[in-house]
């Protein structure tokens, strides 16, 4: 039983981790219809700027702004010069699969070269364990909790109370409608690339922190874990995001837990495929909203 | 030939169609009209299973087809179109008809493991077959064209000889007229009129009424999810309800 | 030139050709983007490798733990993977290819593909996890001197005879009404199930036929290695391929099997040529193929869709007696 318990505390964190990324990656989907998949190797790449400005000494909650920073330029880049085009030329969704897909093969390889294959970790890699109860926790894991809680608040706030917040929701909703409304949709998009960029860069860090060590192959199963919560509470949808991770971070830990902790990703992964098979619109959305065509 | 009882249809919690029960009589063109929003290309969805129904029964020809997926119902002689154009872009003209036939041997993984010889035969006389078509309804220069390049009144054609190709007892027609030019519609109508000569029988989905008025007999007005009046254009003109509801004047 | 080079060449192109010709017919010609492909290849490597096998209690092969070990003679092991393959895409293929929308289902597959691997890979028992299965007999073993050169003629020789079976497959499937059904159902799944195409029994064949060229593909592969481990088919080999047919030019064999001369076994070959003139450190060869892999495909889809040989036109020779009368089009009788 104490087990369980300790196994819920790490969901805990794990659950902060993967709404980090998922919140970012579902409103990009939700918002210009883009399913990122080159959203795991833009997180990974934004842990490995903070790791060579934590080798230069910056404390890595400083540096996690820098990946954060760094992220949202990254990912509003990409979207510029390679999905916008590739969309405005007709792509149709599934060509767009391909095309994030080989941007995420690209990035990934591109960066071998300079980063290497050996795993690193940052600085601050070990800090207090503090117990409460069966729970241990460290520091930088309790720090990270907070973290996600108080990006889960901002997040909310934006969508509900800024002008901005509310201009992407309606272009989620209807695009068309809402550029003939007056919303700069273009302006909305790119603003929505920069947040949910940095939103991918700060995940990056932070997952990366939560490992003992990362290298450039951790991108894919970051990428997953987060597509895996975002499709679960309904793709598109913020909230249904950090549902899908508090679901997918407590079933992953127990299932370590009580089984075994090799594999803790394939869970995350059998989640997505089953959800996407059974239920595809998710958790939160309607009925329908995402079956095929017709 | 097709009734259909009490077809209701939800999505999102709107009920996009809510309570509909027609009936479509053999030899006749029958039109469905009703103002934007009215729920008619849901309720030619569910008819022709491209949608399922969320309750009601729809039989045709004697038989229960509510639970038959889509390809079924095409299978047993109940076809539709598209509003949208629906034409497979990257395959020629006369090859989108060949596709639509449905007795050619070569059309299964067998039958296309043995060979030309085998189905050789079946595939030269459907090619006369469509061809026939190509040449009654003037698209005969175009065989070899792909059908992603012609004109939305072509497309159209396109789309109306490859379900003939099916030999079909029902036509669903969904906005048979929308996105062609206007010099092609009298032509099209006119075939349809042909057609219905032919004793094919058709439920036509149509906007535009001087259409309606010269090929549609009876016609059935739906607004709201509901059918709001049934018969002759010229007896639904003395409706008020349909006249406040659609027609203005 | 060396035997071995010229056999290893021959073989590793007869290979991708089977392959590319098998992803055509499921993603050209069929529309199904198959991101699992890789995992059809790797089941057929390693169902003829335990096909072939001794036992793992046997001596010499204990330090492998792995199902199965039959020990059969050649070809039963070849045929044994394309069985396996074609076995494979049935669960998978129920599974994924319902009415989900096109792009969820190519990422359910890509990530079965990476599940299957990382299972794989873990489950040591099973096929011998991470090390993968190693001393794989190679066909014929017992018949002939496998240490000869002319053996390697000899399997040269069956991956061809395999080549021509599957091209002969490939192009009657292609070129028949069949197949054009399979296009048709490419450009417009839902116009194609309103004139009485079923698209889920049409997709599945093609998946099952498509598994089991690809579980071919696999078994040729592992007889000649005589290697097979997770590391070998990870989930970016089957972008390789994809990479092979866009280039190519999707929709026709002739393309798939010019896509995979010029996509895997060209830059198997650039990457022996650029190894051997020693260009900075040792992993950035492939990594730079694969950013150049990435950036062919983005390339090709932006300036030439269709690929290098792009789909032919289906024209119909003369004009055969036309039927005048056409009033049979409306449907009379039973059916």
């Amino acid at each position: 039983m104490s087990l369980l318990i300790a196994a819920f505390g790490f969901g805990l964190v794990s659950m902060s981790v993967i709404a980090l990324a998922a919140v970012g990656f579902t409103m990009q989907f939700g918002i210009t219809n883009m399913i990122n998949l080159a959203y795991g190797e833009v997180m990974i790449t934004s842990a490995f700027v903070a790791y060579y400005l934590n080798q230069a000494r910056v404390s890595v909650w400083i540096a996690m702004l820098g990946g954060a920073a760094f992220g949202a330029v990254f990912s509003f880049l990409i979207n510029r010069f390679v999905y916008t085009p590739f969309q405005r030329k007709g792509t149709a969704l599934l060509g767009m699969v391909i095309v994030s897909l080989a941007v995420s093969l690209m990035i990934a390889n591109g960066l071998l070269p300079i980063v290497g294959y050996f795993s690193v970790s940052y600085r601050e890699r070990f800090s207090h364990l503090l117990r409460f109860g069966d729970i241990a926790l460290t520091v930088n894991q309790i720090v990270i909790i907070v973290l996600a809680v108080a990006v889960m608040l901002a997040v909310h706030a934006l969508l509900r109370y800024t002008r901005l917040g509310k201009a992407m929701r309606a272009t989620a909703a209807n695009p068309m409608l809402a550029r003939n409304c007056g919303i700069a949709t273009n302006r909305v998009i790119d603003a929505v690339w920069l947040i949910t960029g940095s939103l991918c860069g700060l995940a990056g860090v932070v997952a990366a922190l939560d490992s003992d060590s990362f290298t450039i192959a951790s991108g894919a199963g970051f990428l997953i874990t987060a597509l895996a919560a975002a499709v679960l509470g309904g793709a598109g949808q913020p909230y249904g995001a950090m549902i899908g991770a508090v679901v997918i971070g407590l079933v992953t830990e127990l299932s370590a837990a009580v089984w075994s902790p090799d594999y803790k990703q394939v869970v995350a992964f059998v989640i997505l495929v089953l959800v996407m098979v059974l239920r595809p619109q998710g958790l939160l959305a309607k009925r329908g909203a995402l079956a095929a065509a017709g | 030939m097709l009734s259909a009882r009490d077809i209701h249809r939800h999505f999102e919690g709107m009920h996009a169609v809510d309570g509909v029960s027609i009936e479509v009589m053999p030899g006749r063109i029958t039109g469905l009209i009703g103002p934007n929003g009215a729920g008619k290309s849901t309720f030619m969805a569910v008819l022709a299973g491209t949608l399922p129904a969320s309750s009601g029964s729809i039989v045709f020809q004697g038989e229960d087809i509510t639970r038959l997926p889509a390809y079924q119902r095409a299978r047993r002689g109940l076809v539709r179109t598209f509003q949208l154009p629906s034409e497979f872009g990257q395959l020629t003209v006369l090859e989108n008809l060949l596709v639509a036939a449905p007795d050619n041997r070569g059309e299964s993984l067998l039958g296309a493991l043995l060979g030309k010889r085998y189905w050789m035969p079946d595939e030269t006389r459907l090619v006369a077959q469509a061809r026939g078509l190509l040449k009654r309804f003037g698209l005969l220069p175009k065989e070899s064209d792909y059908a992603g390049m012609l004109s939305g009144g072509q497309k159209r054609l396109v789309e109306i000889m490859r379900a003939l190709m099916l030999r079909p007892r029902l036509l669903l027609l969904d906005e048979p007229m929308s996105g062609v030019h206007p010099s092609i519609v009298n032509e099209i109508a006119g075939y349809l009129e042909q057609l219905r000569d032919d004793g094919l029988t058709i439920l036509m989905v149509e906007h535009e009424l001087h259409i309606v008025d010269r090929l549609c007999d009876p016609v059935i007005v739906m607004a709201q999810g509901k059918v709001i009046g049934q018969g002759s254009m010229a007896a639904l003109r003395r409706q008020p309800e349909v006249v406040d509801a659609y027609l203005v004047g | 030139m060396n035997t071995y080079y010229a056999a290893n060449l021959l073989i590793f192109a007869g290979v991708d050709i089977i392959a590319c010709l098998a992803l055509n017919l499921q993603f050209g010609v069929s529309g199904v983007v198959n991101f699992s492909f890789i995992v059809f290849q790797a089941a057929g490597a390693y169902a003829a490798a335990v096909l072939s096998m001794p036992p793992d209690t046997a001596p010499d092969y204990s330090f492998q733990i792995y199902v199965g070990g039959y020990q059969l003679p050649f070809p039963l092991p070849w045929i044994g993977g394309a069985v396996v393959g074609a076995l494979l895409a049935l669960p998978i293929g129920l599974v994924v290819l319902r009415r989900l929308r096109a792009d969820y289902q190519a990422i359910a597959l890509l990530v079965t593909s990476i599940i299957a691997n990382t299972v794989i890979n873990n489950a040591r028992p099973l096929l011998n996890g991470a090390a993968g299965l190693a001393l794989v007999p190679q066909p014929l073993d017992g018949v002939v001197n496998t240490s000869t050169n002319s053996y390697q003629y000899l399997y040269i020789g069956l991956t061809a005879i395999c080549v021509a079976i599957v091209w002969f497959i490939a192009a009657r499937i292609v070129n028949s009404p069949y197949g054009r059904t399979l296009r048709a159902m490419r450009e417009n799944e839902v116009a194609a199930s309103a004139l009485g195409k079923n698209p889920t029994a049409l997709k599945m064949t093609i998946f099952v036929v498509g598994g089991a060229i690809a579980g071919l593909s696999g078994a040729i592969l592992v007889g000649f290695l005589q290697v097979w481990a997770p590391s070998t088919w990870l989930y970016p080999e089957t972008i390789i391929l994809f990479a092979a047919v866009i280039v190519g030019g999707r929709g026709n064999n002739v393309g798939a099997i010019l896509g995979a001369l010029l996509v895997p076994v060209g830059f198997e070959e650039v990457t022996r040529l650029l190894g051997r003139m020693n260009i900075g450190p040792p992993n950035l060869i492939p990594a730079l193929e694969w950013v150049c892999i990435g950036l062919l495909i983005l390339g090709f889809l932006w300036f030439r869709p269709k690929g290098v040989v792009p789909e032919q036109r289906r024209v119909f020779p003369g004009a055969p007696a036309v039927e005048e009368e056409t009033r049979w089009v409306v449907g009379k009788g039973a059916r």
